[in-house]
């Protein structure tokens, strides 16, 4: 499903130039569910948000699906990843003056999905994240973990083929983390592919394989299952 | 910076309207002296005179002991000759010699009790003085006055007459010249009227006592006259400080209490708008100290300590700029009184009171704007605030919504103020006045006996296409007659018309319509003696149904009888602000306006011919010409600079608007930085982005339009009433301007809004 070859991400501020990805390769297969570590500052943000299309690499291949996507312009990729990416972060990134209801809704609303169908799915996904209850209160008066299931809720509402995870347990104590990558698991058996970042050893085990990185390049690959 | 340019505006403003209001006040005695004003009342109407007959002031004087002086004031224009040099002197006026006892007119030389004590003593303004003197000393010199050129002796020179004095002259002539040399019995004509004239009070008298006796005093002394005249008067004291700006009886060259009003009101807004600006960007910073202020207060700062840092801070930055106000108020003064029309105030400095009081405001809106902000900051729980948990209430959202709302209703009413008065000027200078006003080249020969002789040899100059000979031309002003005209049933009805002499080729060469009857012609020899033209509004108070009726009805007028031969149809022979009043023409000899109908191409030659016929001619004249279609708009000056401060406070006010709604939208983008991203990477557009952010404040800049919508209309209609012939206040005129506060927002807030819209969404929300 993906396919990264040689890929180079450089940032250039006035005074210093980092290399956040150097020459990286490696590849995703559908359904697989990957967990990428490294100490921080090597680049695992930075790769997520090329896979995801956010941002565009400087140089080297990327294969989404079998099409190049490297050269895309911010259209195209935009176009693209509301339709197969779906992202959970760390600091769940909820917009504070909208309803649970309303941040989850919001990805349906710029797929130009008509609105009774929008409510159909969002209290479908609510009722299997659990928050049902919840759909009218904000962000604000909800804990970590029910945030972060929100946010959850809106990464796989528009039923994406691939979901991006940024140390979705950084910010949870260990149930609600466990909570959360129970929900990720579940998610990769009905079919869906994950890449996920974490810190976390006992997180990553959730996974079938770990890649690991260190300056921008992998090091090891270990296969879990 | 807006508070700047605001107090700037404001503190402008304020001197104009201090100006208008000092009118005539650096009289000491000012509180003691009224003018007596006359209301006419004539069968058909009743005629608002700027002053009372030649008789009434010396005779109430001698009638009433409270009067302690009178004064009588009339203005004229007069030849002078000094040697060779000719000059008109326009700005000159008959006075009584006690003028220098009941205002202030201080004589640099001279005696001012006798100075215009005599025939034919004149008493120059210290400019007019070097003018005609140089550095010569002139009392004792003589001036020849008039076209027969009586030998008049300057007795004084006096200080030149401030600008903010209704009474303009830099000529004063012995009024005793007209009473006793001129027209012997002048004091005792009860129905001839011609001077303004001011009385003295003594101390602690009642001036509405005094008028109240007037009334019988007038029927007592000339009620015989009047009921034969069929003109009653009424005598009205106005208070000297109220002649300028709110008396109605001058005409347009007076100030207008309106516009002091409307100045104000505007001044006020313009200070409004940038205070609430200063508040508005004071609180929107004040969250982004949140954390400065969660910090404070965890080591120990009071309550009261963190709210006077905030007001001791906002105040700071008012009197920073106050003083970038003052420096920049000297600085745009000179461009502010050439705006005006006048100075307004020599420097800034001179009136340090006035600028001390502008001090004293700027600590005020420090202190009101600090207040605000400083009772929300001061009242964060710091441990809200710390845990970054902090979002601004939406108390102070809606505040700050509410004060751009305001901002914006100001301006968009002043842009439709604007745009009305700008219309209307438009209006009056297009209307059809019903006369040929181009090309029309008028030159005022007062009366001199050349003059017929010159209007036959410039009607020889090939580029000169006819000429005429009149008292008038359109916005020239007329006199007023007497007249008795057969109405409908068939009675001599008493009215007082307004009057042109003209000559035969008058009605032709101004292109004036003939509806009925026919115009004057030599073909007729009674119509240099017997004939009359009436124009539609005369033909319709005297009760005819159609113009045709009126003619070959009698009339008796100024001397003269006999018939009605012609009616006009109405031609603006005033400014737009009055309606056409009912008027006559006849044919008279001896009058002072030559107008010459010239083609437009060599305009420089053909105005040397004329010139060079003048001078063989009129030689003791200088030669003056105006056009008349320049002359007639002069009198829309007033308007015309009304519009144009009102266009540049529009402009003011939409400025530190824009100012305000750049502060919110960068502040409210700021904020909104992260939503911005999360919604991008759920796919929004650029677009829709740029349409979430405008959309917020194009709603806030609507609702303002509609806010301000009734209340500018309400007082534009109010304006236009001065105006007798006005356009409609049209629908195009609010689309107009609702455009363009909206374009103007669209492009301030756009700005903010693609920046945030084409950011990269990674970088807002990359964890720190
Ligand atoms: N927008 C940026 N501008 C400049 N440098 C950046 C930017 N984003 C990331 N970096 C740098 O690139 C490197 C990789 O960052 P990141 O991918 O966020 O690492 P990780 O997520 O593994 O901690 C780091 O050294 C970081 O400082
Ligand atoms: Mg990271």
């Amino acid at each position: 499903m993906i396919k990264i070859a040689e890929l180079e991400k450089i940032y250039r501020t006035e005074e210093v130039e980092t290399v956040a990805l150097n020459k990286l390769s490696f590849e995703v297969k559908e359904g697989e569910f990957v967990a990428v570590m490294g100490p921080s500052g090597c680049g695992k943000s930075t790769l997520l948000n090329i896979v995801g299309l956010l941002d565009d690499p400087d140089k080297g291949s990327f294969l989404f699906n079998g099409i190049e996507v490297a050269d895309f312009n911010e259209r195209k990729r935009a176009d693209l990843r509301k339709r197969n990416i779906g992202f959970v972060f760390q600091s769940f990134n909820l917009i504070d003056e909208l309803t649970v209801f309303e941040n989850v809704e919001l990805p349906l609303i710029y797929l130009g999905v008509k609105a009774p169908e929008r409510k159909k799915r969002v209290e479908a996904v609510l009722d299997k994240m659990q928050i049902m209850h919840r759909r009218n209160h904000y962000p604000q008066q909800l804990s970590g973990g029910q945030q972060q299931r929100v946010a959850v809720a809106r990464a796989v509402v528009n039923k994406p083929k691939l979901i991006l995870a940024d140390e979705p347990t950084g910010n949870l104590d260990s149930s609600n983390g466990n909570e959360v990558m129970q929900l990720l698991t579940d998610l990769n058996e009905q079919g869906t592919t994950i890449i996920m970042v974490t810190h976390s050893e006992h997180d990553a085990r959730y996974s079938h394989r770990i890649i690991r990185m260190l300056d921008g390049q992998t090091v090891t690959e270990n296969i879990l299952v | 910076m807006g508070l700047t340019v605001g107090m700037t505006a404001c503190f402008l403003i304020f001197l104009y309207i201090r100006f208008e209001l000092s009118y005539d006040s650096f009289h000491s005695k000012a509180d003691r002296i009224y003018r007596i004003v006359c209301d006419i009342k004539t069968p058909t109407e009743v005629i608002k005179a700027g002053g009372p007959s030649w008789a009434v002031p010396p005779n109430v004087k001698d009638e009433f002991p409270e009067i302690e002086s009178f004064v009588r004031l009339s203005n004229t224009g007069i030849l002078v000759r000094k040697g060779d040099a000719k000059f008109q002197e326009e700005h000159s006026m008959w006075a009584d010699s006690s003028i220098f006892h009941v205002f202030d007119f201080r004589l640099l030389k001279g005696n001012p009790k006798t100075a215009l004590r005599d025939e034919l003593c004149v008493v120059f303004s210290e400019t007019a003085a070097k003018k005609y003197f140089g550095k010569s000393n002139p009392i004792g010199q003589t001036l020849l006055l008039f076209g027969e050129g009586l030998p008049a002796r300057v007795t004084g020179i006096m200080k030149d007459i401030p600008e903010n004095s209704h009474i303009k002259a830099d000529m004063l002539l012995s009024m005793s010249t007209l009473t006793k040399r001129f027209n012997p019995d002048l004091d005792g004509q009860w129905g001839n009227y011609g001077a303004s004239a001011y009385l003295l009070l003594k101390p602690g008298s009642n001036p509405k006592a005094l008028q109240a006796k007037f009334p019988a005093f007038l029927e007592k002394r000339n009620g015989k006259e009047m009921k034969q005249s069929q003109m009653y008067a009424t005598l009205t004291l106005e208070p000297l400080q109220d002649v300028y700006l709110r008396s109605t009886r001058d005409g347009k060259n007076t100030g207008n209490i309106t516009n002091v009003y409307i100045f104000s009101v505007v001044a006020t807004f313009i200070l409004m708008i940038a205070c609430i600006n200063f508040i508005n960007l004071t609180t929107a910073r004040s969250s982004e100290r949140a954390k400065e202020v969660g910090i404070r207060k965890v080591v120990g700062a009071a309550r009261t300590q963190l709210a006077r840092q905030f007001i001791g801070e906002s105040v700071i930055i008012c009197i920073i700029a106050f003083l970038l106000a003052v420096i920049l108020s000297s600085l745009l003064l000179p461009l502010f009184n050439q705006l005006a029309g006048k100075t307004v105030s020599q420097g800034i400095f001179q009136n340090a009171r006035y600028v001390l009081m502008l001090f004293l405001a700027a600590i005020g809106i420090g202190l009101l704007a600090g207040i605000y902000p400083a009772l929300v900051l001061s009242s964060f729980k710091p441990v809200v605030v710390l845990k970054g948990r902090f979002a601004t209430g939406t108390r102070g959202i809606i505040l700050r919504k509410g004060l751009v709302v305001a901002q914006f209703s100001i301006s968009v009413a002043l842009i439709i103020g604007t745009i009305v008065v700008y219309d209307q000027m438009n209006f009056m200078r297009n209307r059809a006045l019903g006369f040929r006003k181009d090309l029309m080249l008028v030159m005022n020969t007062d009366g001199d006996p050349g003059t017929e002789a010159f209007k036959q040899a410039i009607k020889g100059i090939p580029a000169v296409k006819s000429t005429s000979l009149s008292s008038s031309v359109p916005g020239s002003g007329n006199p007023g007659a007497y007249s008795e005209i057969e109405n409908k049933k068939g009675d001599l009805q008493i009215a007082n018309l307004d009057l042109y002499f003209v000559d035969f080729n008058y009605i032709d060469q101004f292109k004036i319509k003939v509806l009925a009857g026919r115009g004057f012609s030599r073909d007729f020899l009674t119509d240099t003696t017997q004939a009359m033209v009436l124009n539609e509004a005369a033909v319709k108070m005297f009760g005819y149904s159609s113009p045709q009726e009126a003619i070959g009805r009698r009339f008796k007028q100024w001397g003269r009888e006999g018939k009605i031969i012609g009616v006009i149809k109405d031609f603006h022979f005033r400014a737009l602000q009055e309606p056409i009043k009912p008027l006559s023409m006849r044919i008279e000899q001896r009058t002072n306006l030559v107008s010459a109908n010239v083609s437009a191409a060599n305009m420089t030659a053909t105005l040397a011919s004329i010139e060079a016929k003048w001078k063989t001619l009129i030689p003791n004249r200088p030669f003056s010409y105006f056009f008349l279609d320049e002359f007639f708009n002069k009198q829309y000056r007033d308007e015309e600079r009304f519009g144009k401060l009102f266009l540049n406070f529009a402009i003011l006010a939409i400025f530190i608007s824009c100012l305000g709604l750049l502060g919110l939208a960068s502040y409210s983008t700021m904020q909104r930085t992260k939503e911005i991203g999360i919604r991008k990477v759920m796919g929004a557009s650029v677009r829709g982005i740029i349409n979430l952010l405008s959309n917020e404040f194009l709603t806030l800049v609507i609702l303002s339009f509609f806010i301000a919508m009734p209340i500018a209309w309400y007082f534009m209609h109010a304006w236009l009433q001065d105006f007798a012939y006005r356009t409609e206040i049209g629908w195009w005129v609010f689309v107009l301007a609702g455009s363009i506060a909206v374009l103007i927002a669209v492009f301030t807030v756009s700005f903010q809004a693609i920046k945030a819209a084409i950011a990269n969404p990674v970088k807002s929300l990359r964890t720190e």
